[in-house]
């Protein structure tokens, strides 16, 4: 009954917000908004377009509240909104060429994510460069794949959401979704075959 | 299934979005083929390989971002309530740029013929009205609450004849027992324009005993389109939950509904009753039904299982 209950609590915040309780509100940002800005980021690779993106979904939610009658569960909603402005803003890079994850720096070429600072300190250095490599693996295949299928990949590898809702976030069936996924992983074990 | 089938789907598999009777036939494979075994360790090693590689949100960056957001917020605010001030608020929602234009432009329209009606027969009779009929007083066209008309007849000597229907807002305050708030908070369960109302109507049924209100509760469980009103409804449904006529509606509600949400409450509903006053066959007969083909929700899933052991049914197809 737990669940049934945070559902409830959640609808009562969510009521209490449309009705322009801005503290109700701020709760309900702040259930979300870490996992929101970690999919911004890791989809973006740049801390800037995820700080815009984050801003505009919150605004957007915070506008929209109002016109929000439960048709889906919060979450769905708020996820679409997430989806469809990352995916617009994976497809202006592309158009604009400007999406490599790799920029130059005095070492020579490097992961965008990479320049992000580690905060273990406790960190070792050999896990590290593997892990550094991984990372550029990774990045690489997903920018290869389409941005449909790197949103699904992000959606239910690192947010852990189930391919329904993930379809009802990105408006195609579970069906497409799974494809989407499938397709992903395929190209993403091809490509890390070598580190396993 | 075969080594192929097992390959293609075992990503699926760790993410545990195949269905029960495939990943029955995979873990069956699995258990008897070290190829497939192997396949899948390197499988699981490239998922955590993935994951080693992630990186987290500096904990600095969210911190900056939630307090951007309170500034924005605070700035929007601020001038949502300059605009109250002006007059383009006012005419806003008679925009056509932004949504539903089209119904802003009839009501438009239909405020514009108002007023031009009103202004003929303003200077044609004088204020207040002439009405021999007496069926439209003058206060309710110069002051409708909501109005739409349904008829228009041109009559002689420049007469005509509208037929519209009022709305006027009214408001009743009584407890859900009074027949009147019953009568009503029924009624607003049924209203299909608004789910936020037919939530809050439940809301305040939900401890009223009677035929009439469990009667609406079902209607509610199994034909209501929010799931939040399902939801709720169900919940109300508890203290009629012995009734024969509930336990059918639980069972319809977990073998059709398509909210996993809305089955998990069914099911929680459902297991005291069956431990209270032992399982009948049909519902015995519709659990082990859901647990055989219940994918999405593994709580379900779980839930109808134990409750068939709790009554020994035999379990070894599962």
């Amino acid at each position: 009954m737990r669940g049934a209950t945070e559902r409830t609590d959640e609808r009562a915040l969510i009521r209490a917000a449309q009705r322009g309780d801005s503290r109700a509100f701020e709760q309900l940002v702040r259930t979300y908004d870490h996992n929101v800005l970690r999919m911004a980021f890791n989809l973006l690779h740049s801390q800037e377009d995820a700080r815009d993106i984050y801003q505009e979904v919150f605004l957007r939610v915070h506008r929209n509240l109002p016109q929000f009658r439960f048709d889906c569960a919060f979450s769905t909603w708020l996820y679409r909104i997430v989806a469809n402005l990352c995916l617009d803003q994976i497809r202006k890079r592309k158009v604009r060429k400007e999406t490599s994850p790799a920029v130059e720096t005095a070492n020579g070429e490097m992961d965008r994510l990479q320049l992000v600072p580690e905060r273990r300190a406790d960190v070792d250095p050999q896990r590290q460069l593997m892990s550094a490599e991984v990372m550029q693996r990774v990045n690489e295949v997903l920018e290869e794949i389409t941005p449909r299928e790197r949103v699904v990949f992000e959606m239910r590898h690192f947010q852990g959401m189930r391919l329904r809702a993930i379809g009802e976030a990105l408006g195609v069936t579970e069906e497409a979704a799974k494809n989407c996924l499938f397709r992903a992983t395929q190209k993403m074990r091809a490509a890390l075959g070598d580190f396993v | 299934m075969t080594c192929h089938e097992v390959q293609v789907n075992v990503s699926l598999y760790l993410y545990g979005e195949l269905d029960f009777v495939q990943e029955e036939a995979l873990e069956g494979h699995l258990n008897g083929c070290a190829l497939c075994q192997r396949f899948l360790a390197r499988e699981k090693a490239w998922h955590g390989s993935v994951n080693s590689g992630r990186r987290e949100v500096p904990l600095e960056l969210l911190a900056e971002c939630r307090q951007e957001l309170g500034a924005a917020l605070a700035r929007s605010d601020e001038e949502r309530k300059a605009n109250r001030l002006s007059w383009r608020y006012w005419l806003e929602p008679l925009s056509v740029s932004s949504g539903r234009w089209s119904a802003r432009l009839a009501l438009a329209s239909f405020l514009v013929f108002i007023g031009f009606a009103a202004a003929r027969w303003m200077d044609r009779h004088g204020f207040p009205i002439d009405n021999p009929a007496g069926t439209i007083s003058p206060m309710g066209l110069v002051n409708p609450s909501y109005a739409r008309v349904r008829d228009i007849r041109p009559g002689d000597h420049n007469q005509v004849h509208i037929v519209f229907d009022q709305v006027n807002e009214r408001a009743v305050t009584g407890t859900p027992a009074d027949e009147n708030v019953r009568r009503l908070l029924l009624a607003a369960m049924q209203d299909t324009a608004d789910p936020g109302i037919r939530v809050d109507s439940v809301e305040v049924l939900k401890d009223q005993n009677g035929p009439d209100v469990r009667d609406a509760l079902l209607h509610s469980v199994r034909h209501d389109s929010n799931a939040a009103v399902r939801l709720k409804a169900l919940e109300a449904l508890r203290p009629f939950s012995s009734e024969k006529v509930t336990r059918d509606a639980l069972k319809f509600v977990l073998q059709h509904d398509s909210n996993a949400d809305v089955r998990s409450e069914a099911i929680d509903i459902l297991a005291p009753v069956s431990r209270g006053a032992g399982m009948s066959a049909d519902l015995a007969a519709t659990l082990e039904e859901i647990a055989r083909s219940e994918q999405e929700n593994d709580y379900v899933r779980d839930r109808c299982l134990q409750l068939l052991r709790n009554v020994n049914a035999p379990l070894d197809i599962y």
